[in-house]
């Protein structure tokens, strides 16, 4: 117990001395002319959910976003679920679609930025197949690792006690594949956050992401900073309750606790 | 038995290379064959591979060969890259291996690493303008966090009876940093050394996208402002490559500097 109360004071004096360098650079410096100050900063951070920036306020900026990232997150999980498990349990699917995984996964979502645009047009539709693209990969991927982490040898005993396909797959695959998706599905969340925010910089009316870039456009460093503190709060807010359903939902496992 | 198992994976690598040829076919077949897609909805696989021989000596549209912007983009990531990984190794080590430090830093950092890399993007245009260092100094911030995070982690996963033998020896803190810490940490320093090239990588297209005047990412936004989406893909397939190739010389260096226990 006195261990963790020495944590949370050291934790408290390092974000404190963070902050006391940062007011002492922007207020007796130079960089002050560019650079607001803390307490500058997180008023902004506190009025832009009164005061709306542009033509939404804080929290609708950051519902927008999170809708565009959650919808297509969801698809992209079910669908990369489907299909890693579809590979990794039949070689012939293996051999037709790992190919294609494997040439298009290198490439960054964000280079497809500019494809989707052409082919989705400027709104939602380009954001949800980027999103799309950024989990869906890495999802099908972990799965398929997963499947493949199953052991023979259990998958063998249970066909010789006369187990089903089925009573196999929800009795042994399942079970050691869970802990796979949900790693696949962490990553997934903070790359398709990462990706969102980078889409939404490039072309958008709204959202967390345009929130920066129309700060840069007019030259207010504020609210820069504001948006930058929304989508780390954000972030941290996602994976923090993704973590939580983690534990509760594969609570055998050690990757769970 | 043996053979019967060797023809099998033969005959799925028949199947994969199978796969590709038909798709490539169905592209073909949508586009050039029946001529359901136009060019500037998606460019045959024909025009895309003469686009890419092309664009070595030809400078159209963009004002630069593909080769120019490689190096540009190879350029401003490396740089970036290999600062962060200067500091962020170095750094993370430190952090792991002095309490108090830890306990102060961790929190902020925790704080700063939520953070994607693109978004200081904009921080550093207003700060430094467009232009090399704005880019270099994103990627910075985006190799360093992965690199701190994983030889930090790397040190935190020391085994404490392997450190309490160097102790009973009678090593020096030092000693304990420099001949156990350290090398146990190094697959895991390997590791990160990939992630932070991954996501330098895929920070300096983003970043090249929104703020630069060369470098490949600005080739594939030119080019889809005049709808010449074969370029697109050509920059899309350049960019892939050269993070793939990265990526294995990273593993390879790895391979050839730990020793012992992998994995």
């Amino acid at each position: 117990m006195a261990e963790k109360q020495k944590r949370v004071a050291f934790g408290a004096l390092g974000i404190f001395i963070f902050l006391c360098i940062w007011y002492a650079a922007t207020t007796l410096t130079s960089l002050g002319k560019v650079m607001p100050d803390p307490i500058t900063v997180l008023a902004g951070f506190f009025t832009a959910f009164v005061e709306p920036i542009g033509t939404h306020s804080m929290i609708m900026h950051i519902l927008v976003s999170l809708r565009r990232m959650l919808i297509p997150y969801f698809f992209g999980g079910v669908l990369g679920v489907l299909v890693g498990i579809l590979m990794g349990w039949y070689k012939l699917a293996d051999a037709i679609l790992m190919p294609y995984i494997q040439m298009i996964r290198p490439i960054p979502p964000i280079a497809w930025i500019p494809l989707s645009i052409v082919w989705f047009g400027f709104d939602e539709g380009s954001k949800y197949f980027l999103i799309f693209l950024a989990c869906f990969f890495t999802i099908a991927l972990t799965t398929y690792n997963g499947v493949h982490s199953v052991d023979e040898t259990l998958v063998r005993a249970a066909r010789m006690l006369g187990a089903k396909d089925n009573q196999l797959f929800t009795s042994i695959v399942l079970p050691t594949t869970v802990p796979y998706i949900f790693s696949g599905l962490q990553v997934a969340l903070g790359s398709a956050w990462a990706t969102i925010v980078a889409a939404e910089m490039i072309r958008s009316s709204e959202g967390v992401g345009w929130l920066i870039i129309s700060g840069q456009e007019v030259g207010n460093m504020t609210q820069i900073m504001v948006g930058i503190m929304a989508i780390a709060l954000t972030g941290l807010l996602i994976t923090s309750i993704m973590r939580g359903v983690e534990s509760k939902l594969c609570a055998w496992t050690v990757r769970g606790k | 038995m043996k053979d019967k198992k060797k023809f099998q994976i033969n005959k799925y690598i028949f199947i994969s290379i199978l796969s590709i040829c038909f798709g490539i076919f169905v592209w073909w077949l949508v586009t050039d064959g029946l001529g359901i897609f136009r060019s500037n909805a998606l460019p045959s696989p024909v025009k895309v591979f003469e686009s890419f021989i092309k664009k070595w000596y030809e400078t159209k549209p963009d004002g630069a060969t593909l080769l120019e912007h490689l190096i540009a983009s190879l350029q401003v990531a490396l740089g970036g890259y290999v600062i962060g990984a200067v500091i962020g190794i170095p750094l993370g080590i430190f952090m792991a291996w002095n309490d108090k430090i830890d306990m102060c830093v961790r929190p902020v950092f925790d704080l700063v690493r939520t953070i994607p890399g693109v978004a200081w993007t904009s921080v550093m245009v207003t700060l430094v303008g467009i232009g090399f260092l704005s880019k270099a100094l994103v990627i910075f911030i985006s190799a360093m966090v992965a690199m701190v995070i994983n030889s930090y982690s790397g040190i935190k996963q020391t085994k404490t009876v392997h450190l309490w033998v160097g102790q009973t020896f009678g090593a020096s803190n030092w000693e304990l940093l420099t001949k156990i810490a350290i090398p146990s940490a190094l697959p895991m320093i390997f590791t990160g050394l990939d992630v932070a090239l991954g996501s330098a990588w895929t920070t300096l297209v983003a970043a090249e996208l929104l703020a630069s005047t060369k470098g490949l990412g600005f080739m594939i936004q030119q080019a889809r402002g005049i709808f010449r989406l074969d370029i697109v893909i050509v920059g899309m397939i350049v960019i892939a490559i050269t993070g793939a190739v990265l990526s294995t010389i990273i593993q390879w260096l790895g391979r050839k500097m730990i020793k012992g226990g992998r994995t």
